[in-house]
């Protein structure tokens, strides 16, 4: 009697099974899993006279890329991904935190004027802040009105300002888990703290940043990874001077004419990307709270 | 909360369709169409509209930076996608050497006597069997006089320190590599291993001095003040002068940079006649002109030249002296292993 | 009474940090609004020739721009719609069923979440260019979908965790059949991370820009259009386009944020 029912369930079990999550793994084998398998693959081919990709093994391409120019280029990557995520932090911390617990019947507002921005083509804004900063552009015409400055600021292509145009694209990514985890501090914790003496640092550094590192976490994986691929913000802000590994991978896909190298640049950024998610895990992230 | 969201985005639905829908109104049906794959800032929309109004052929416009981007993508995309490409003289060697360049039937190009004797039959395709030239020019150094204070006459005083963060230069390999090798009085075809090592050095000098690379519209940044001189293809210097009268046009004293550029059509283009069409329209000396006027660039269009007068004839930035043109070099093919040197060299002065 | 104005004074800091930071994330918006009154008309559009609200009028005659922009809306809702049913339907899938390979799919979910969008615009564009997808539409969609699927998986799923399954189980026995079941038990309870998660799809869709550069072929997106335009110069029209947009999605929050309470009157 129970073999007949388990058998029933098993069987009635596949078809709702397969059709439900058929579906999505159609997407993923298809469109995700077997994309990345050929661009290993052809990180590994060469190419001909003609730029041809040929099937022909070789390590050329690897060995290229770990040579001293590219290292080069790889650190500063991550020093600009870096340096974006932490000011990420240390701005998008105090604000969600302020934000998330205000009393302010206007919370939701609040909130929602964080998001509304980036509803508005990112590249556009980008844009915005090359108008803003550019010699004769908004910045400057303001400062030398009212005589601040003598000669216009140059504050345009510069690695500094491409930092600006990662941490403005990215820095919601940051302040919306950082909201969703400073939400849910339960107030009646940080009374105690306070009742048991703890100066309000002792208080932050002990009860608070503990509870709220999850949003930290997430938030910091959120902005560093995608910094490493945004070859536009560095294009459009940094004059190109300030390559990020994007800009290697979409030159090799463009002009480059050179496929596998494109193909092991991907692979080197994918083995960062790696190495960087077995840290946030490591360090106790959730990989459940990425993206919600 | 559901319902709510799905009426919104019906709702945007409707706007996007109801706004695009009144764009495209004027959309023929069918009287066929053509995909031209052009350089940005090269062809007139004038030009493309009229062509459009006289023959009911929709005309789709795809932009590019450089001759390695038009082939990446002419490569990368099936067969077919574009009928209309516009290579430089050594793009077409390129493509023309991979077979991926249809021959044009000279019968439907009943325009062809417009262009001048000289630009006929080029080195880079004798007889014009895949291409006929359109315009081209010189990659030439734009100053803005009231910034900068020393002389400048040639390709080696853009390498001046004092010029640090003030240059805008072309985003394109061939043509930054080629300026370096110009300015050290080597050819800008260069292979020997050794000697590039030596314009390799030379080339990371100028790194400091570049503040951004651009090759579609250099002039913003010199309009704009952001930089104070460029290394610019000659009508941004020529369209920069006439926004700022203080910049001004330098033809280089080692010989500049020279291209011309050619209409041709990809193998597999699927729209043949419409392109032949297209190609005999823009031919023409009407069509000549509005692209001159809007991308003023040495025509091959003598008789446009002409039609055009004295104000752009005598224009030194609109349309470069034929001494200028003698004395400059223009790009040729290198082998793979050559130009992954350039390639590195590239990448270095980049990071 | 020291401890109400170091209150008041600890509100008013606070008060001018959140707004500095609000200043910095409205600034380009404000210069993109400003610029689209800009009444020049020659390129680069640089400099300030006065104001003008003409550019409204002429955006409606740049129809390779509105073509962008209904190519956009076209791929962001086709493939949120897609994203959104199998993703649901994967999800509850997931959670419920047990299967060879649970893991593996589990994996693969969060591949498109944290890589960077270039590696998978890259991968995508390499396998369309083997297979011989001519890349156009179609591409684009698929692109979109494969994005988006697993932002609905998650916020489907965290919808499911704490979701009591006897629910299902007693309808089942008062006579419906799972579909049933699905359609009218299971799917309101999921309605807020399904919801959720299709506004996400919708929001990361419009705004693409690195994957939809890869696989666009010649279809231009309007991210894509206005990549365009940076190149020459940046017309007042495409910014006249953008305020629009963004005056668009305000109404829209505002519509939304009045339903809500008065939804919500209704449920409590």
């Amino acid at each position: 009697m129970e073999k007949a029912h388990a058998k029933h369930q098993w069987r009635s079990n596949t078809l709702p099974a397969l059709l439900t999550v058929g579906p999505v793994t159609l997407v993923l084998v298809l469109l995700v899993a077997i994309p990345l398998i050929y661009v290993v693959v052809m990180s590994f081919c060469s190419i001909d006279q003609y730029y041809n990709v040929q099937l022909q093994f070789t390590l050329d391409n690897y060995k290229r890329l770990v040579s001293a120019n590219y290292m080069k280029i790889y650190a500063q990557s991550i020093l600009i991904a870096f340096v974006t995520t932490l000011l990420c932090i240390l701005i998008g911390y105090p604000f969600s935190y302020i934000i998330a617990r205000t009393q302010s019947r206007r919370k939701k507002l609040l909130y929602m004027l964080v998001i509304i921005p980036f509803w508005t083509n990112s590249l556009i804004r980008i844009y915005g802040w090359r108008t803003f900063l550019g010699t004769n552009g908004w910045l400057n015409t303001v400062l030398q009105f009212l005589h601040l400055t003598k000669e216009p600021l140059d504050l345009l292509y510069k690695q500094g300002t491409t930092i600006l145009g990662m941490v403005y694209c990215l820095i919601p990514f940051m302040i919306l888990p950082l909201y969703t985890a400073i939400e849910k501090l339960d107030g009646s914790l940080l009374e105690a703290s306070a009742d048991l003496g703890a100066k309000p640092v002792v208080t932050f550094i002990k009860v608070i940043l503990p509870l709220t590192s999850s949003g930290i976490f997430s938030g910091s994986i959120m902005v560093f990874i995608p910094c490493l691929g945004y070859f536009f913000v560095s294009d459009i802000l940094g004059g190109g001077n300030s390559d990020v590994i994007g800009n290697l991978i979409e030159r090799q896909f463009q002009s480059g004419n050179n496929w596998p190298l494109g193909a092991a640049l991907s692979i080197i950024l994918i083995v960062i990307t790696l190495v960087l998610v077995k840290l946030y895990q490591r360090m106790g992230g959730d990989m459940d709270s990425l993206g919600v | 909360m559901k319902k709510k969201i799905m009426s919104m985005a019906l709702a945007a639905v409707l706007a996007g369709s109801m706004l695009s829908g009144c764009g495209s109104s004027s959309d023929s049906a069918s009287a066929g169409e053509l995909n031209i794959f052009v350089w940005t800032e090269y062809v007139s929309q004038d030009a493309i509209d009229a062509f459009e109004k006289d023959t009911g052929i929709k005309v789709n416009v795809s932009t590019y930076s450089s001759n390695e981007d038009m082939i990446s993508k002419v490569k990368s995309e099936s067969e077919g996608t574009y009928d209309i490409i516009q290579p430089s003289d050594y793009a077409i060697e390129q493509l023309a050497g991979q077979g991926m360049l249809e021959e044009l039937d000279k019968e439907k190009l009943t325009n062809l006597n417009n262009i001048g004797e000289s630009y006929l039959d080029p080195s880079y395709d004798p007889g014009n069997v895949y291409s006929v030239p359109y315009q081209g020019g010189v990659a030439a150094i734009a100053v803005n006089t009231a910034k900068v204070d020393q002389e400048i006459t040639g390709y080696a005083d853009l390498f001046d320190p004092s010029l640090k963060g003030q240059l805008v230069v072309l985003d394109d390999y061939r043509a930054v590599i080629g300026m370096t090798e110009r300015s050290m009085g080597l050819s800008m075809n260069e292979t020997d291993p050794d000697t590039l090592s030596g314009v390799e050095e030379k080339l990371l000098t100028l790194k400091d001095n570049i503040a951004l690379y651009d090759s579609d519209s250099p002039k913003s940044a010199l309009i704009s003040g952001d930089c104070s001189v460029g290394y610019v293809w000659s009508a941004e210097a020529a369209l920069a002068m006439e926004e700022n009268e203080d910049i001004q046009i330098v033809y280089p004293t080692e010989g500049a940079y020279v291209f011309m550029d050619n209409w041709a059509i990809p193998k597999g283009a699927k729209h043949y006649d419409a392109a032949m069409e297209f190609i005999n329209y823009m031919l023409s000396v009407d069509a000549a002109k509005m692209n001159i006027e809007e991308f003023p660039y040495l025509s091959a269009n003598s008789k446009a030249v002409e039609a055009m007068g004295e104000e752009y004839s005598s224009n030194e930035a609109k349309n470069p002296p034929a001494e200028v043109i003698s004395a400059g070099e223009y790009v040729s093919n290198l082998d793979t292993d050559t130009l992954a040197i350039y390639d590195e060299m590239w990448t270095k002065l980049k990071e | 009474m020291s401890r109400n104005s170091k209150r008041k004074a600890k509100k008013a800091r606070n008060g001018i940090f959140c707004g500095l930071v609000y200043l910095f994330l409205f600034l380009p918006i404000s210069v993109i609004v400003v610029n689209s009154t800009n009444a020049t008309t020659s390129k680069p559009y640089l400099s300030w020739k006065g104001f003008t609200l003409d550019w409204y009028v002429k955006l409606f005659d740049n129809t390779q721009l509105l073509q962008s922009f209904g190519n956009t809306m076209i791929i962001a809702v086709v493939s949120t719609l897609l994203a959104t049913i199998i993703g649901t339907i994967g999800a509850v899938g997931i959670y419920r069923y047990h299967f060879r390979g649970k893991g593996i799919i589990n994996g693969l979910l969060y591949i498109p979440v944290v890589i960077p969008e270039i590696v998978l615009g890259i991968s995508l564009l390499t396998i369309f260019s083997k297979v011989n997808i001519p890349r156009g539409m179609l591409t684009l969609i698929l692109a979109h979908v494969t994005f988006s699927v697993p932002f609905v998986i998650f916020n489907v799923r965290a919808r499911l965790s704490g979701y009591d399954k006897s629910i299902e189980e007693a309808s089942m026995d008062l006579g419906a059949n799972r579909l049933t079941t699905f359609m009218r038990i299971t799917l309101p309870v999921l309605a807020p991370g399904i919801a959720g998660g299709a506004l996400l799809a919708f929001t990361l869709s419009i705004d693409d820009v690195i994957i939809s550069y890869f696989v666009n072929g010649q279809t231009k997106t309007y991210p894509l259009k206005v990549m365009e335009s940076i190149k020459s110069g940046v017309a007042p029209d495409v910014n006249a386009l953008s305020t629009l947009i963004l005056i668009a999605t305000i109404l829209l929050v505002v519509l939304t944020q009045s339903g809500i309470f008065s939804k919500n009157k209704e449920h409590s």
